[in-house]
């Protein structure tokens, strides 16, 4: 298979919280384009690999950035002894054979270059390789998901109204309390009463959110201070290097942080 | 470390020097975002010894007397927090009737107490920033302060040790009652019995001199219901201010010919400095300027038509364009951020160059195909990436007609000042971005009397004398859009960049009082878009009036408009539109 390299041979830990699961399994069955919004660090990432997994596809993930063009995206020429010879780019090798193709942060690819996806997310479901000038029927278990973070400098960048309306969207947030620590716990290994502590700290870092702060403590950093909680560092020193220090450089609104931090830890 | 060296409080400090991490902090432990305001000093001019709660805002000492400079940051933050203690588990006030002025000294003792445990129950670290204060010792004098400051030191430091019976009473009767902390009654009833033992035990009590300890407590006016208006600090003219501007514009637009003479009203006008003049009045700064105007019916441009003056506004009180800031903090932290990150110039990546820092692999690739066809390959394959910089100036003009003294719907502001409010936050994010810009502001009077106002000039800098200006603006007369347009188009015209943008705020369909024909400046406006955007200039329109969209369409050409259904959103929607047409 050509895709092997992208199977996820084990599962990766998902915690589900809202029907989401039930909710992707239903739009795949009807290879509908999807959207995942939602803040940084909440677990989109890590959903499309569990939903990759349980779905048995093979998962092609493309981080967008600024200055990907769509050939980066499709595919191109290069040179051997022989003369040209074209290369899939990844979005094409996964309608060939047939994956969940991922584009990680769409909004910050150039409008001009994800218009390419137009033609493979409504009923033609093609891809058209003009510099081939060849027209790829997309495989039958392929399908496009797309992550995007709304919060995320908004007015400068955005999808196109055209873009958006082609996708069905599953919002993600930070879960609840007691799930959160649940999670927290399991990927880093703290224990439960620990966990929930971070989960306390990064409420009051939330409560900042348009105080100072863009976004609040995400859960992914809350696992990266647990695992150095985990490996006994003392835990303001670690929420003090994988939360506040990260999070902001604003010495008003760091003050407050780490007193809010201080606050919490008895 | 760096940081270790902002979480110490510098000498002597002052509470506005804190305010801004400590009001963060309230946010960070309770979503509490609490006005807080400086106390002044009483009628007799003594400071104020404590904070005080009253009204929803927290009334903060400016320094705290007696507290030596290194502590007054960390008391700051404990009072501070514990007033948010209050604001967050202390329910209604406390009826004061029938209770001993002792009586209320302990429930309040115990109500402090009583919110403290409460939020040491989500946030107990916060032990750590109150018990440092806590400084009474068991040996003290036996007075009622001395006797109190001990009970409030037992009830909250669990080390602390003290064998007098009262205050073993206290404590015990508190932590007894944990499981009822959540209900405000226990603090009524706990500090009654401990008022009763300790009125019995006829210890000094003098309640005028009463301050509570420790220092970072409130006062408790606050928690008590006397029954009549509880004293409330000097409060801040702000709400009175808003209410007398509003009227002082409606009184300038209904009679605008009325000379509002100096101390016609003088309690009144001492809320700003220098009373607005009314219209007609304002020194005219340049001398008059005649434009051509274009009469659709006889399809030629009248030379000459009409007369413009540059005038001055009445200047207002540069604090109210700060206070206006301060009222969309939210906003103009998020613009802030969203300059921050349209001020970086973005890199572009230029393809096919002779020359660069990487090779372009499609331009390598289609020369080596050239190449191997026996064709000349293009020796452009290099790719570099340039910033592109920003190099744009915008004028912003803002219509200051008499409709604009009306008040917008859903709210008591009227459309002069949300349109004041918009250019307070535009100029803050442009300040920020480093375009040049300008703001302006027009009105007329007929053909021969078309007054504009430059708020900021695009050479001045945006200071307390623009400031000034902004605050001092005033609704009247007419608009006569046409001819402001060609005027803001010449100054804008000078600007050497290489993109010049026209943003017009309005509020309506132009109008004079010398024109009867609805389309006559109509026609006129479109005119002189067009003509400048023959000369490179871009005008866009925001238009207030929600039926707008069709006339402003038709002179500004429907790509240009963008109208919008509620006035007060101008001031979050001006500076975005602008970021969004700029980048």
């Amino acid at each position: 298979m050509a895709l092997d390299a992208h199977r996820i041979p084990e599962e990766p830990y998902y915690r589900p919280v809202a029907g989401e699961v039930a909710l992707f399994e239903a739009a795949y069955a009807a290879r509908m384009p999807m959207m995942l919004k939602g803040p940084t660090g909440c677990g989109k990432t890590r959903f499309i690999e569990h939903m990759a997994w349980r779905l048995g596809r093979p998962l092609v993930t493309v981080a967008c950035h600024e200055d990907m063009t769509a050939s980066d995206l499709v595919g191109r020429f290069l040179l051997d002894p022989g003369g040209t010879v074209w290369h899939d780019g990844p979005l094409t090798q996964a309608v060939r054979h047939g994956a969940i193709c991922y584009l990680d942060e769409i909004v910050e690819a150039r409008q001009d270059t994800t218009v390419v996806i137009h033609p493979l997310t409504d009923a033609r479901r093609i891809l058209p390789l003009e510099k081939r000038n060849e027209l790829v029927q997309a495989h039958p278990d392929f399908q496009l998901v797309i992550s995007y973070n709304p919060g995320y400098q908004s007015v400068l960048k955005d999808l196109k109204e055209s873009t958006k309306q082609r996708f069905a969207a599953i919002e993600f947030g930070y879960p609840d309390a007691a799930v959160e620590a649940e999670i927290v716990a399991h990927e880093s290994g703290v224990a439960a009463g620990t966990a929930a502590l971070l989960v306390r700290i990064a409420a009051s870092s939330r409560n900042l959110k348009g105080h100072g702060l863009q976004e609040g403590v995400s859960t992914r950093m809350l696992i990266h201070a647990g695992r150095l909680a985990a490996q006994g560092i003392a835990l303001e020193t670690a929420c003090r290097i994988a939360l506040v220090l990260p999070i902001t450089d604003d010495a008003d609104v760091r003050d407050a942080f780490s007193a809010a931090v201080s606050a919490a830890i008895a | 470390m760096p940081d270790d060296q902002s979480r110490q409080f510098p000498a002597d400090t002052a509470f506005s020097t804190v305010e801004r991490r400590l009001v963060a902090y309230l946010v960070a432990l309770w979503r509490l975002r609490v006005p807080i305001r400086h106390a002044k000093p009483d009628a007799a001019g003594n400071p104020p010894r404590r904070v005080s709660l009253s009204d929803g805002l927290i009334w903060m000492p400016g320094t705290f007397r007696g507290v030596e400079g290194r502590r007054s940051g960390a008391l700051f933050r404990a009072a501070l927090v514990h007033a948010g203690a209050h604001l967050r588990f202390t329910g209604p006030r406390f009826p004061a009737a029938g209770l001993k002025p002792l009586q209320l000294a302990l429930v309040s003792l115990i109500e402090d107490a009583r919110v403290e445990q409460l939020a040491m129950r989500e946030h107990p670290g916060l032990l750590r920033v109150w018990r440092p204060f806590h400084v009474a010792e068991p040996d003290g004098a036996g007075t009622a302060p001395a006797l109190m400051a001990r009970l409030a030191r037992a009830l909250i430091d669990p080390g602390y040790r003290d064998g007098d019976a009262w205050v073993a009473k206290g404590r015990r009767l508190f932590f007894e009652a944990e499981g009822e902390w959540d209900n405000p009654a226990l603090s009524r009833r706990i500090g009654g019995l401990l008022g009763n033992d300790l009125g019995q035990m006829r210890v000094q009590f003098n309640s005028k001199d009463h301050v509570v300890e420790p220092a970072y407590r409130d006062d408790n006016i606050g928690l008590w219901d006397h029954g009549e208006a509880p004293p409330t600090p000097p409060s801040d003219a702000e709400p009175v201010f808003e209410a007398f501007r509003t009227e002082q514009e409606e009184r300038d637009h209904g009679r605008p010919d009325e000379q509002l003479g100096e101390g016609a009203t003088p309690a009144r006008l001492s809320a700003t400095d220098v009373p607005a003049r009314a219209v007609g009045e304002e020194e005219i700064t340049a001398p008059p300027l005649r434009y051509p105007e274009w009469d659709y019916r006889v399809g030629i441009d009248r030379p000459d038509w009409v007369v413009l003056n540059e005038r001055r506004t009445g200047s207002g009180d540069p604090a109210d364009i700060a206070r206006i800031v301060e009222r969309h903090r939210a906003t103009a932290d998020r613009l802030t951020a969203l300059v921050r990150s349209a001020k970086v110039s973005r890199p572009v990546r230029l393809r096919r160059q002779p020359e660069g820092d990487r090779m372009d692999l499609d331009a390598c690739i289609d020369a080596m195909v050239s190449h191997r066809r026996g064709e000349a390959p293009d020796p452009r394959v290099h790719e570099v990436l340039v910033r592109r910089n920003r190099d744009l100036s915008v004028l912003l003009l803002l219509d200051v007609s008499a409709s604009t003294g009306d008040p917008v719907a859903g709210g008591g502001r009227s459309v002069l000042s949300v349109e004041r409010e918009a250019a307070t936050l535009f100029a803050q994010a442009l300040d920020g971005l480093g375009d040049p810009f300008a703001i302006h502001a027009f009105r007329s009077n007929g053909r021969q009397d078309v007054s504009y106002y430059r708020i900021k000039a695009f050479r001045q800098p945006y200071d307390d004398a623009a400031r000034g200006r902004l605050a001092g603006l005033t609704a009247g007369l007419s608009t006569r859009l046409g001819t402001a347009l060609r005027h803001a188009g010449r100054l804008l015209e000078r600007q050497a960049t290489h993109r010049r943008l026209l943003l017009v705020v309005t509020d309506g369909e132009p109008s004079d009082i010398d024109v009867a024909d609805r389309r006559y400046l109509l026609d006129d406006a479109r005119r002189a878009v067009l003509a400048l955007a023959a000369r490179g200039i871009d005008c866009f329109v925001i238009g207030l009036d929600p039926q707008g969209r069709e006339y402003l369409t038709r002179m500004f050409g429907g790509r240009n408009v963008m109208v919008i259904d509620r006035a007060d959103k101008l001031p979050e929607v001006l500076p975005t539109f602008y970021l969004r047409l700029s980048t």
